[in-house]
This record gives structure tokens, C-alpha cells and sequence, in this order.
């Protein structure tokens, strides 16, 4: 489960002076696939970075299976599943030593961690890849590296910074079916996207975000009905109050 | 431990998978020994071998002795210079001028006045003119103590004081040329070769944006810095290992009896060497990692990377110019390690509690920028650069 309470974040400069959080609380629930929406400079990064550790907020905390990042930032990281925004691969390195050097990062060795990678090689379908070097991998090919490296430790916990971008159908289907798996486990999924489709699709809930607030929350349904329209995209705009962030 | 383990075999892997690039850091190693056996054998020839020098003399006629006794030493006219050195020599343009009364002057004992044009601050012919200078001054006292003789004075009487020369460097000090070179190349081998390791798997890994996603894992940040330590600073340790073994051999190559010298690395000079220069290879990749994390992108890390070679350059050279040098060069990383080869090459014993002092201080150092760069990749600043 992921926790995310009243997070405040302000980037300080010479010059000026900007809020990315004020005030963001939200929660990603077990068995769950929870998406973030929100227009570009929403928040959305930010308020990922907080989440990882990699950023301290000036106020509130968020919580990783009751674990508060900022004490405890390596046990909160190792109850995470990472597919981030940008992702890239070790060029030089084959699929599986990637695969395993992310599973040696999260402690696994021996046996465990061989049987935790070809598991996860199996699931993904992916053991014609394993042995090639990274180099010269399509987009597809990436992306199941990526989430092979994410979960090959099968983290309780799952984020996923707009992982469909760049991804053609076959891709985003292997990867939503895959999500779909991931949930009925009973795993929390976070996923960032723009894609209105796909969220209305996949996310059990939604949650909207704007100028590091939450404006809303709910199911897909709940969110058209509270905005009177019935297209989740007509809802968003709505809800976030201008049109700002659709075109992209 | 499993962490370690897993983040030191990524990066060696990457490193040594990138053939280019370890071609590139171990080329130095390669290439040095070639080079400095052939420019210490060049050096040499120009130091012993009397190689022809071609004058325009005007009015040899006038003085046949003096024209003998050139030729004797290889002081050629003009005329005789062969088709391929025409060119140079021309363009050299020395010129003697012996004037028409030379004989007559000569015999009635009054002073003669030849004359020598050169380019003097021409480098390559400094050697050439020394000769000339030389030949004519001994030309001139063979004939000022003929005249004595005849007078019946014994010429003892012109040298009331005889300096006597002792040089007392030990053998190996007279291969100057190899060591000098040697010294300065191997300071820049540790510095150099592991250059394009360091920025790649710092500057590198963050523009292609696998950085990120490494500094959310549970991993402690001092354990991703260390690892790129190690595997950059072992590229720069086989590359200076490399250097001094093929030196070794190379130098084997040149005749340095020639000049009166010897040159050998034996098995306790040459681990003394690698124990001065390893903690040097360490400094050196942790100093480029540094810079690489604080450059904004990979161009801007590159270029300052590259800067620090002038670290390994001006260091020595800085200390050639001190008269007085302070008592921290003894134990400042580097200026020790400086000196202390400096003394190596001499064939004088380690000073071992110099060499102690100064790896300490060398690794402290290191350690001081591990640190730094740990603490730096935690920061803020550098999570809003990554993207």
C-alpha cells in the first residue's frame, strides 16, 4: 500500500520561487491499480521522486507498506517496483545480466534469484531476448526488460511512470495484461499516464491531480458522474479546471 | 555484500565490453615504451655521433690548416653537403668568413678575426655551432702554445688551476632523458587511462538515464561511487602496469652504454613504482568521477575531465621551478609521489616511511571524494539534474 499525505514541495532558486506539492494526499490501495492523472507540471514527477526517496518534502510523508520514505528511504525502496519515465538500458549488458543485476540490488543470490529471473523471463515471454545485448532492442523489447528488472523481486508495491509511451499495441497489451496478473495477486499498482483510454481502461481508481493538489478521486464512473460528462477526458478537463495539459 | 558484488561486475563488464574505449585507455600503456625507446635512441645518436656539418666558408683558401683539421671532425664546406641535406643546410645558412690576410696576419702575429653567422636561437643547431666554436678555439690554442713553445715557455704555465670533474650520480641517474620521460608518462598513464571509464559510467550513465533508476534502489550511494572507482582506477592500474612492463623491454632496445649509462627496473624498483603509482591511479579516477557527476552533461564532463591531465604535467614541472621546496611536498599526493620516483630513477632506496605518508595522504584524499560525491548524489540538486 502506498501512502501519500498533505505533501508539500517548494523549489527554491535565486530567482523565484516554485510550488510542485501543496498539499497532495492520496492513497494506492493492495490489489489495486490506482492512476495519477494530471497536465504536465501537475506535480506528478515530484510527487514520484518523494515516493522513491530521492526527494525530501518540506511537509508531510509518504509511506511504503507503513514505511515513511524519508527515515527510512532503503526499506521503503525495497518494497518498490520502479518502471521509470525514462528508462534506459545497460547497452553493453545481455537482458538477463540486467535482469539480475536488478535482483542482486534488491539482495536476492543463489538459487532464489535464479528461479525469481526465470519466472519472470517465462511470464514476460521473453527468453528468446535474454541472452542478446540490450543494443539495438525495439521500444517493446525495452519496455519488458524494464519491467522484468522492476519486478523480478516481486515488490509489493508497483510504480509505473507513463509506461506506455512509445509502445505499439502488442506492447502496451502484453504489459496491461501483465498489470492485470500483477493486481490480482493482491499487489498495489501506481500508474502515471496520460492516455485517457488506457486509464479508464485499466485503473480501478483514479487520481486527479493539479497544481499539486489533488482535485479529485474516485473510479473512472465515479469521476465522469461527480463532472456530469461521460467521457473520462471531458471529466478530466473539467475537473482540473482548464484545458491546460490536454494537448499533450 | 551481494550488492557490492553485483554493481563491481556490472561496471567491470561494461568496461571491458566497450572495446573501444578500453582500446582508447589502454593505448597509452601500448604506446608509450614504442615512443620513448625511439626518442631515447634518437637523443642518444644526437648526443654521441658526430654527425657532418656543412658550412659556407669563404675564403677556406686562405687558412688550409684550419680547413683540415674541420674536416677532421666531420665541419664539411658547403659544396660537399649531399642532395637530400641540401635543402636543410641552406636553409641553416652558418656561415664562417676567414678573411683574405688570414695567412699574413697569422705569420706576423697580430689577431685574427673569423667570423660565425648562425641562427642562434635555432635549437637544432646549437650542437653544430658548439663544434665549430670549439674546433676553432682548439685550433687557435694549438698554435698560441706552438708559439710559446718556441719561445721556450712551458704552456703548464698558462693553466695555473685544473679543475678535476667527479660525478658521483650512481649509473642509472645518466638515463635522465628515459626517466624524465618515464616519470612524467607514467603520472600521465594514471591519469589518463581511466578517463573515458569514469565519465562514461558517471556523466554517461546519466544521459542515457540509467542513473536515475539506480539511485532509487536500496542501494547506498557510497557503495555505486565505490564500485566505479574500482573498476576505472584498475583500468588505470593495467595501464601503468602495462607501461612500466613494456618500458622495461623497450629500453632493453637501446644502447644507453653509449652515453655511459644504465637502465634497469628490477623487481623491487618496479613494485616500489606500482605501490606509488596504484594509490595515484586511485586519486586520479576519483577526481574524474567527481567532476563528471558535477558537469551538467556529458560534453561538459568530458572537456573538464580532460582538463585534469594537467594536474600529472604541471605538478613535476612546478617543482623543477621551486629552489626551495616546502617541507608538504615531501607527503602532498602527487608532489611525493613525484619525488619519490625522481629518487627510484636515481637508483637511490625507497624512502618507505615517505611512501607511506604519502599513499596515506593520497587515499585519504580519495576517500575524502568518495565521500563527497556520495553525500553529492543524495542531494537534490543533482536528482533535478537528471532530467
Amino acid at each position: 500500500m502506498i501512502e501519500v499525505h498533505e505533501l508539500h514541495k517548494t523549489f527554491k532558486s535565486k530567482k523565484q520561487s516554485v510550488t510542485a506539492l501543496d498539499g497532495l494526499s492520496f492513497q494506492a490501495n493492495d490489489g489495486e491499480i490506482t492512476g495519477i492523472l494530471g497536465p504536465n507540471g501537475a506535480g506528478k514527477t515530484t510527487c514520484l521522486r518523494t515516493l522513491y526517496g530521492l526527494l525530501a518534502a518540506d511537509q508531510g510523508y509518504a509511506k511504503i507498506d507503513g514505511v515513511a520514505v524519508t527515515e527510512n528511504p532503503l526499506q521503503a525502496r525495497a518494497k518498490l517496483g520502479i518502471f521509470p519515465d525514462k528508462f534506459g538500458l545497460y547497452e553493453r549488458l545481455t537482458a538477463y545480466e540486467q535482469i539480475d543485476y536488478f535482483a542482486s540490488l534488491h539482495g536476492m543470490h543463489g538459487e532464489q534469484k535464479k528461479q525469481a529471473i526465470e519466472k519472470i523471463l517465462t511470464d514476460l515471454d521473453m527468453q528468446e531476448l535474454a541472452h542478446r545485448k540490450s543494443a539495438g532492442f525495439s521500444q517493446g523489447q525495452r519496455m519488458k526488460v524494464t519491467l522484468a528488472q522492476a519486478l523480478v523481486h516481486q515488490p509489493q508495491n508497483f510504480v509505473l511512470d507513463e509506461p506506455t509511451r512509445g509502445l505499439d499495441v502488442m506492447s502496451t497489451r502484453v504489459l496491461r495484461t501483465y498489470l492485470n496478473k500483477f493486481k490480482e495477486k493482491g499487489h498495489c499498482i501506481l500508474f502515471s499516464s496520460h492516455v485517457m483510454q488506457e486509464v479508464a481502461a485499466l485503473c480501478d481508481r483514479v487520481v486527479i491531480v493539479a497544481n499539486g493538489k489533488l482535485a479529485a478521486q474516485g473510479t473512472p464512473q465515479e469521476l465522469c458522474d461527480l463532472a456530469g460528462e461521460t467521457l473520462l477526458e471531458e471529466a478530466f478537463v473539467k475537473l482540473i479546471g482548464s484545458d491546460e495539459g490536454v494537448a499533450a | 555484500m551481494i550488492q557490492f558484488k553485483a554493481l563491481l561486475i556490472k561496471e567491470l563488464k561494461e568496461a571491458f565490453r566497450d572495446k573501444r574505449a578500453l582500446m582508447v585507455a589502454l593505448s597509452m600503456g601500448l604506446l608509450m615504451p614504442v615512443f620513448i625507446m625511439v626518442f631515447s635512441k634518437f637523443a642518444i645518436n644526437e648526443a654521441v655521433d658526430n654527425p657532418p656539418i656543412y658550412v659556407k666558408i669563404t675564403g677556406a683558401e686562405y687558412a688550409p690548416k684550419l680547413m683540415k683539421s674541420f674536416t677532421d671532425n666531420n665541419i664539411l664546406p658547403f659544396a660537399e653537403v649531399p642532395e637530400d641535406k641540401k635543402r636543410q643546410w641552406d636553409e641553416y645558412n652558418v656561415e664562417l668568413i676567414i678573411p683574405d690576410n688570414f695567412a699574413n696576419n697569422l705569420r706576423e702575429g697580430h689577431p685574427i678575426d673569423l667570423t660565425l653567422r648562425a641562427d642562434y636561437s635555432e635549437k637544432s643547431l646549437n650542437a653544430p655551432i658548439r663544434r665549430i666554436k670549439d674546433e676553432v678555439r682548439q685550433h687557435s690554442l694549438s698554435i698560441g702554445y706552438k708559439r710559446l713553445l718556441v719561445r721556450g715557455i712551458d704552456v703548464k704555465l698558462l693553466r695555473p688551476i685544473n679543475l678535476q670533474e667527479q660525478d658521483t650520480s650512481a649509473p642509472t641517474s645518466n638515463a635522465v632523458i628515459i626517466t624524465l620521460m618515464l616519470g612524467l608518462y607514467l603520472m600521465m598513464g594514471a591519469f589518463v587511462s581511466g578517463q573515458s571509464i569514469s565519465v562514461d559510467s558517471s556523466a554517461g550513465e546519466r544521459e542515457r538515464n540509467v542513473l536515475e533508476l539506480l539511485l532509487c534502489q536500496p542501494v547506498k550511494t557510497y557503495k555505486i561511487v565505490l564500485a566505479k572507482l574500482i573498476c576505472s582506477s584498475l583500468i588505470a592500474t593495467i595501464s601503468v602496469t602495462l607501461m612500466l612492463s613494456l618500458t622495461t623491454v623497450s629500453v632493453s632496445f637501446v644502447d644507453l652504454a653509449k652515453i655511459g649509462a644504465t637502465f634497469s627496473l628490477d623487481v623491487s624498483t618496479f613494485i616500489a613504482l606500482l605501490m606509488l603509482l596504484i594509490p595515484l591511479c586511485f586519486l586520479a579516477s576519483s577526481l574524474q568521477l567527481f567532476f563528471a557527476f558535477q558537469a551538467k552533461s556529458f560534453k561538459e564532463a568530458q572537456s573538464t575531465v580532460a582538463m585534469l591531465i594537467m594536474v600529472p604535467a604541471m605538478v613535476p614541472l612546478a617543482m623543477m621551478m621551486m629552489d626551495n621546496k616546502p617541507a608538504w611536498v615531501e607527503w602532498a599526493p602527487i608532489s611525493a609521489q613525484s619525488i619519490l620516483m625522481e629518487d627510484l630513477f636515481k637508483g637511490l632506496p625507497v624512502d618507505w616511511s615517505a611512501l607511506l605518508v604519502s599513499t596515506a595522504a593520497t587515499l585519504a584524499l580519495t576517500a575524502a571524494l568518495v565521500v563527497g560525491m556520495s553525500k553529492r548524489l543524495k542531494s537534490e540538486k543533482v536528482i533535478m539534474s537528471l532530467s
